[in-house]
């Protein structure tokens, strides 16, 4: 090696002193912002393959995830269930701030892997049939609340999640609770708050809650005047027997 | 001007010393070398292969970097940039960019030494007219015979109008006609007042050409000098008659047993094979 | 006869315009550049037509696989056209004759560095104007189809739906993920033509440059151990150090991935992380304009 040789290496380790905290400290901004989530383990290494996992490695991570995601959805055609969720959880370690992946894996689980589980003609046992749908139902659950995790500042899980309590584990405390968390998120679209509060009010012991967020409703303007606010409102007055002196003055249905 | 004083070329203690990757040994391709080149004049570096002039070109230019001594262009340091403003090159077996055509290749060295516009394509068209590509200009030169390429080489040299012209073996691998219009070419620089210093195998031509020689060997300088003086016989005399009767010559044999001057030789002179081989390609002017 | 030249100019734009130029016309010369490109513009092309998923899908698809094979045939482009730029020069010895002319190492490296950068910035903008098509023609697609599916539903339905296609197709935040891409490819032009300063053979320069790329990916792991924990043994700690000081995090510049999973990178973010890549470029262009220098030819 030559002398310029040193001198060339010597600029490079100076340079490399000045920038290693300027990386640190931009990968933290870059963390903050959601950047760079995704787990890249060993276990994953042992799933997905060697090549793979250099490749997600080297910058090709959504690919990747893309032709796993591809591959769930054939084997969700040939009915593989098993695989379909081994295959999505790979997806979903890949690209974790991905909403859609995890959107569709919990999807998948709680409405279409529960059902072909309730009807398993290979199964006589309907008790068992039964708890294996309950089973998809939480698998479908984890997923979202997984999911939710990764990307906290996105509405559209916590209303899949919410949906899950809601329609299959019959849960409207719970789903009440993660409906709320959705509307307080940045995009969450109106009717976010509404799907809280619909199922706050048939939360046993939250009713009195549910009637006052629905009033704050009603009052807050003519928009928020929906039947079904109106409706529950009504529900909520008799069931509450708020008297007659407090009780808003509400339009027929 | 004072630059008539300032010699075209200095080279003063040169030596250059290669190191050989991955051993321990070192070549040394030059070593203490000192020479003038005047302005005017010819000069032609002479040595066998391996003897070091490409070395000392390369150093001339500032491509390589003496290990001791310094070389200078018209007074200037071999190492700033500067010093090149005033000296063209050409390196042995060049290669210039295949893709380009005769004129293209004019117009890049032209640029990048400062040309541009009207004046660029002025001086593009008056080298070629001048090296005889005309005919080429638009051909690539990935199509160009060797001897093409080496005028390409020589017109690339000339595009900023220097001063000086370094050139190495300008005649390698071209046909004796060719090399004789470099020949030429040389001259006609010389005639204009341009300074060459070239280095070439072909002995013949260096005697035609140049005014000064140099013999380097094993990297040292072991004979410089005018050319004359080095290369004339000073106490024979060569007489060449021609239709001289066999009476004629046994007279004048007779005449010099007779005085202390001694024949050494008496034969029919052959012509040159390079004459010869113009004559029946019939390139002889 | 003799006149005299313009006077010499230190640094002049004009002679590293005239090397930048020929060196894109030596690199556009290459039929291995055209191989590439057009297999990249044929993969993002295609992606426009996969049609089994949810238009969702389709669209993180498309958008995946455009910026994957963006990414990864503007990396490659850098790599190669720059580790055979110099060595070429230098084999045919057309190097002797430029340097022997008044053109200082530093306008001549960077000239070929401007031509390399060229190429890589008309390859992207070729890529892109490929990758928005395909995202046009699979957004046009899309509508047709909503409107085929919804044409009994009410008004106002429909608009939601076609909205919800739009904000899915084209977002302004997939602008910075391709500039990042370029970014990178130019770090490692630059990384490159470092490395072809004293690579004894082209084949060297693109196998280090490769590996750098592998471990440039995984250098943040290296790095934050190093600055992260205390107490890791001395010997552990240099290497992990060295790893950190010699490789550029390069995972800082893969932003594509989350951009198109929804993320949008905020301005100040993306000038700092552009201000970093910058910062490489030139300091890998400045470390082998110094072993430049002193390279004997
Ligand atoms: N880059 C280099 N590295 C190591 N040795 C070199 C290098 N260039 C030249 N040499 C050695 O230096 C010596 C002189 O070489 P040079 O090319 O100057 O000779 P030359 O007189 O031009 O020969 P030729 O007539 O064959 O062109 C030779 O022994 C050569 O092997
Ligand atoms: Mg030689």
């Amino acid at each position: 090696m030559k002398k310029v040789h040193l001198i060339a290496l010597l600029i490079v380790l100076g340079f490399g002193a000045a920038k290693a905290p300027v990386e640190q400290r931009l990968t933290g901004e870059h963390r903050a912002a959601f950047f760079h989530g995704a787990k890249l383990s060993l276990d994953l290494r042992q799933q997905i393959g060697q090549m793979a996992f250099l490749a997600a490695l080297s910058g090709f991570r959504s690919v990747v995830a893309d032709l796993l995601f591809i591959q769930a959805h054939t084997a969700w055609e040939h009915v593989e269930w098993g695989r379909v969720a081994l295959l999505l959880n790979q997806v979903t370690a890949l690209e974790p701030r991905n909403v859609l992946y995890w959107d569709t894996a919990a999807w998948h689980m709680a409405w279409n892997a529960s059902v072909a589980a309730r009807y398993d003609k290979k199964e006589p046992r309907e008790a068992l049939r039964i708890k294996r749908e309950r089973e998809y139902f939480h698998v479908g659950a984890d997923f979202a609340a997984r999911g939710i995790q990764n990307n906290p500042d996105r509405y559209n899980l916590y209303e899949r999640l919410g949906m899950i309590y809601r329609d299959k584990l019959g849960d409207h405390c719970k789903a009440a609770d993660v409906f709320e968390r959705g509307a307080h998120t940045v995009k969450a679209p109106d009717y976010e708050k509404r799907l809280a509060v619909y199922e706050l009010a048939q939360c046993p012991g939250r009713e009195r809650e549910a009637y006052a967020r629905f009033r704050e409703l009603y009052e807050s303007g003519e928009h928020e005047r929906l039947p079904s606010v109106i409706k529950w409102l009504g529900i909520l007055q008799e069931k509450l027997n708020i008297p007659a002196s407090e009780r808003l003055n509400l339009p027929p249905n | 001007m004072a630059d008539s004083l300032v010699p075209a070329i200095s080279i003063r203690n040169l030596t250059k010393v290669y190191p050989i990757p991955f051993k321990r040994e070192r070549v040394v391709a030059v070593r203490n070398l000192s020479l003038h080149v005047e302005p005017g004049q010819v000069y032609g570096l002479l040595g066998p292969n391996g003897s070091g002039k490409s070395t000392t070109m390369k150093i001339i230019l500032g491509l390589v970097s003496p290990t001791e001594g310094t070389t200078t262009i018209f007074g200037r340091d071999s190492s700033e940039v500067e010093s090149r403003e005033q000296v063209g090159f050409l390196p042995e077996n060049p290669y210039f960019y295949k893709f380009l055509t005769g004129e293209e290749t004019l117009f890049f060295y032209g640029k990048i030494c400062g040309l541009r516009g009207a004046k660029l394509r002025e001086r593009t068209r008056e080298l070629l007219a001048l090296v005889g590509l005309e005919g080429a200009r638009d051909r690539r030169l990935g199509g160009y015979s060797k001897g093409m390429l080496q005028r390409i080489g020589l017109a690339q040299a000339l595009v900023q109008e220097p001063r000086l012209l370094v050139l190495d073996e300008p005649t390698a691998g071209v046909d004796p006609a060719g090399s004789r219009e470099i020949r030429d070419l040389i001259l006609n620089f010389k005639t204009r007042g341009i300074t060459v210093m070239l280095c070439s195998h072909l002995l013949e031509q260096v005697q035609e050409i140049c005014d000064r020689i140099g013999i380097l060997h094993q990297g040292k300088l072991v004979r410089e000098g005018r050319l004359e003086e080095l290369i004339s016989i000073e106490n024979q005399t060569e007489l060449i008659l021609e239709n001289a009767s066999p009476d004629l010559l046994r007279q004048i044999g007779a005449l010099v047993s007779g005085s202390d001057a001694k024949l050494i030789a008496q034969h029919q002179p052959q012509r040159t094979l390079e004459r010869f081989f113009l004559e029946v390609t019939g390139k002889e002017k | 006869m003799i006149t005299t030249p313009p006077k010499h100019r230190a640094f002049s734009p004009w002679r590293i315009h005239a090397i930048a130029s020929n060196a894109l016309l030596e690199l556009a010369r290459l039929k291995v550049f055209y191989f590439l490109l057009l297999f990249a513009l044929l993969i993002i092309g295609s992606s426009a037509f996969m049609m089994e998923f949810p238009f969702h899908e389709q669209f993180q698809v498309l958008k995946d696989l455009s910026l994957g094979a963006m990414s990864i045939f503007t990396w490659l482009l850098a790599v190669l056209a720059t580790a055979m730029i110099l060595p070429k020069d230098i084999e045919d010895r057309t190097l002797y004759t430029i340097l022997a002319k008044p053109v200082p190492r530093v306008e001549y490296l960077l000239g070929k560095l401007l031509g390399v950068l060229w190429l890589l910035l008309l390859s992207t903008v070729l890529m892109s104007a490929m990758f928005a098509l395909a995202l046009a023609t699979k957004e046009h697609l899309v509508v047709a189809q909503t409107m085929r599916e919804m044409a009994h539903a009410p008004q106002e339905q429909l608009q939601a739906a076609l909205r919800d296609v739009h904000e899915h197709a084209f977002t302004s935040s997939l602008v910075p993920g391709v500039l990042s891409i370029y970014l990178k490819a130019a770090i490692f032009a630059s990384l490159t033509l470092l490395l072809s300063t004293f690579a004894t053979s082209s084949i060297f320069t693109i196998i280090v440059s490769f590996v750098i790329y592998f471990i440039g990916h995984v250098q943040h792991i290296a790095r934050e151990e190093w600055l992260g924990s205390a107490h890791p043994m001395a010997m552990k700690k240099v290497f992990l150090a060295l790893v950190a000081l010699l490789f550029p995090d390069l995972q800082l510049f893969n932003l594509v991935d989350d951009i198109v999973a929804g993320n949008a990178i905020q301005m100040a973010l993306f000038v700092k992380t552009v201000g970093l890549g910058c910062a490489y470029t030139f300091v890998y262009a400045f470390v082998a304009y110094v072993i430049f220098a002193y390279k004997e030819l």
